[in-house]
């Protein structure tokens, strides 16, 4: 197939389209990004407490998330946890985000990589010296002043490069969700595809868009990164 | 014998491990006065640390009591049943340890500032007068604002001192606090100790350090095999010890 100025400005003609559909994408991969680690933090913390039932629960679930694709888990949530579509209200978000597809994307996409960033997570948590905690809590730090105070912000700058990873890696699989109907990026393609009969241009466009998407995210965190190891300069 | 003063009593602490294999304290019974500069010495793995750890739970001991300030909190409860708050006793045991454990994150000043204002909820700008006059005392205030990793081995050591001190501790528990530092900042971090002797604070120290022992302590305990073989005045312990595995172990340290 060729590639033609034409295809492009035919494509160009859609641009709201794409337009819609980067909002689309960024919605969906911020609120995976804001649910997962939500999730994430909790079953790292039931792994690493002492309540023996929560350690294995959150195993499981972890196994389960990581051993199994994607793309079953969201067909799972959308044709099965989701099958009565009308418990979902239907109105659209900024417009055009038609919420009863958009929503069980957030969640099959909250559920896995919260799957995968727990184990990040504790790993981090993992990595900070035993001795920080015995200090914390020899000045009378509670647990929970312990984990928020010493080890979580230690554990957190260690893993960062990591979560960037992870936060990168949402953005590009919420891609997956077109084909449950959510209007992300990837549907605006196809959209454009069926007006034009061009695919290579649209395409072209989408893999750009998330380029410009994905390469600010993982500088944006870098910087953070940096901020967060003043206390590692000599 | 258990006087008014006593404000550690250790009733026959015991620490197993491996289902009893492994005896690390094995019956251990002292009481800790007031003003006590108590000096825990002997071989290593003779449960020294073990001892001291046990005293703020930091090491849960399997059987025995810890009774501080007249509560004994290795117990969930206390005799009228009220719920025993483990975090309120540990503020009043500051702990000093081998490898300092400052927080890497925190410059020295919120290093110091950070139990008080969230264990104590006291104000910012009192802490941080008080944190700036100990920093002062231990002649370190100029490093208020640098990150522990700028340090020296000494300076971290002084720093770890004085965030136990912001507490405001009945007493202060060192688990080995000169060990890991280069000879010649040894002295620095026993000069503070001193000092803090001197003003009558209640120290628990375990060291390798016999010449500290012998000038600064009021009381040397000798461990050995998770037991308390010999207790005493350092004049007594040093120049007429009794126990064979006492001058064994004097014989290898001294000179």
């Amino acid at each position: 197939m060729k590639i033609t100025m034409a295809g492009f400005e035919a494509a160009w003609k859609y641009g709201e389209l794409f337009w819609q559909g980067v909002v689309c994408t960024v919605s969906l991969s911020a609120l995976t990004v804001i649910f997962g680690f939500i999730l994430a933090l909790v079953l790292a913390l039931c792994r690493l407490g002492k309540v023996r039932v929560l350690n294995i629960l959150a195993s499981v679930y972890v196994e389960l998330f990581r051993a199994t694709p994607m793309l079953v888990q969201l067909f799972i949530v959308y044709y099965v946890v989701f099958a009565n579509i009308d418990l979902i209200p239907g109105f659209k978000l900024f417009g055009f985000i038609r919420f009863n597809r958009f929503f069980p994307g957030v969640v099959a996409l909250s559920l896995n990589s919260g799957a995968y960033l727990s184990e990040i997570i504790r790993a981090g948590i993992q990595s900070i010296d035993i001795g920080q905690t015995e200090a914390a809590r020899s000045l009378g730090l509670t647990q929970r002043q312990n984990m928020r105070h010493i080890v979580l912000p230690q554990a957190i700058k260690n893993i960062l490069p990591a979560i960037a990873n992870e936060f990168v890696t949402i953005i590009k699989e919420s891609s997956i969700c077109y084909t449950i109907g959510v209007q992300e990026i990837m549907s605006a393609v196809t959209a454009v595809k069926g007006a034009t009969f061009k695919i290579a241009e649209p395409l072209i466009v989408a893999t750009a868009l998330y380029f410009c998407l994905t390469y600010p995210t993982s500088k944006i965190i870098e910087h953070f990164e940096r901020r967060m190891s003043l206390g590692d300069k000599r | 014998m258990v006087t008014s003063d006593s404000l550690i009593q250790v009733r026959d602490l015991c620490k197993y491990y491996d289902k009893g294999r492994i005896k690390a304290l094995d019956g251990i019974s002292v009481d800790i006065n007031r003003g006590d500069v108590m000096v825990v010495i002997g071989p290593s793995g003779g449960g020294k640390s073990t001892f001291l750890r046990s005293l703020n739970l930091l090491e849960v001991p399997t059987s025995g009591e810890v009774i501080f300030e007249g509560v004994d909190i290795t117990k969930k409860r206390d005799a009228n049943g009220e719920k025993i708050d483990l975090n309120a006793h540990r503020q009043k045991m500051g702990m000093v340890f081998q490898h300092f454990n400052l927080f890497p994150h925190k410059t020295v000043i919120e290093n110091l500032m950070l139990a008080p204002m969230k264990v104590k909820k006291t104000g910012g700008e009192e802490t941080r007068e008080k944190c700036v006059a100990l920093l002062e005392r231990v002649g370190l205030a100029d490093k208020a604002e640098t990150y522990p990793i700028q340090l020296s081995g000494g300076q971290k050591q002084r720093v770890a001192i004085v965030r136990a001190l912001a507490m405001d501790p009945d007493v202060m528990l060192f688990d080995e606090p000169t060990s890991a530092l280069d000879p010649e900042m040894v002295g620095e971090v026993l000069d503070v100790m001193k000092e803090l002797a001197r003003n009558g604070m209640t120290m628990v120290v375990v060291t390798h350090e016999m010449g500290f022992a012998r000038e600064v302590g009021n009381r040397i305990l000798f461990l050995a095999s998770g037991k308390l073989v010999e207790e005493g005045h350092p004049e007594q312990i040093f120049n007429a010890p009794e126990s064979d595995r006492l001058k064994d172990f004097l014989s290898k340290v001294l000179i």
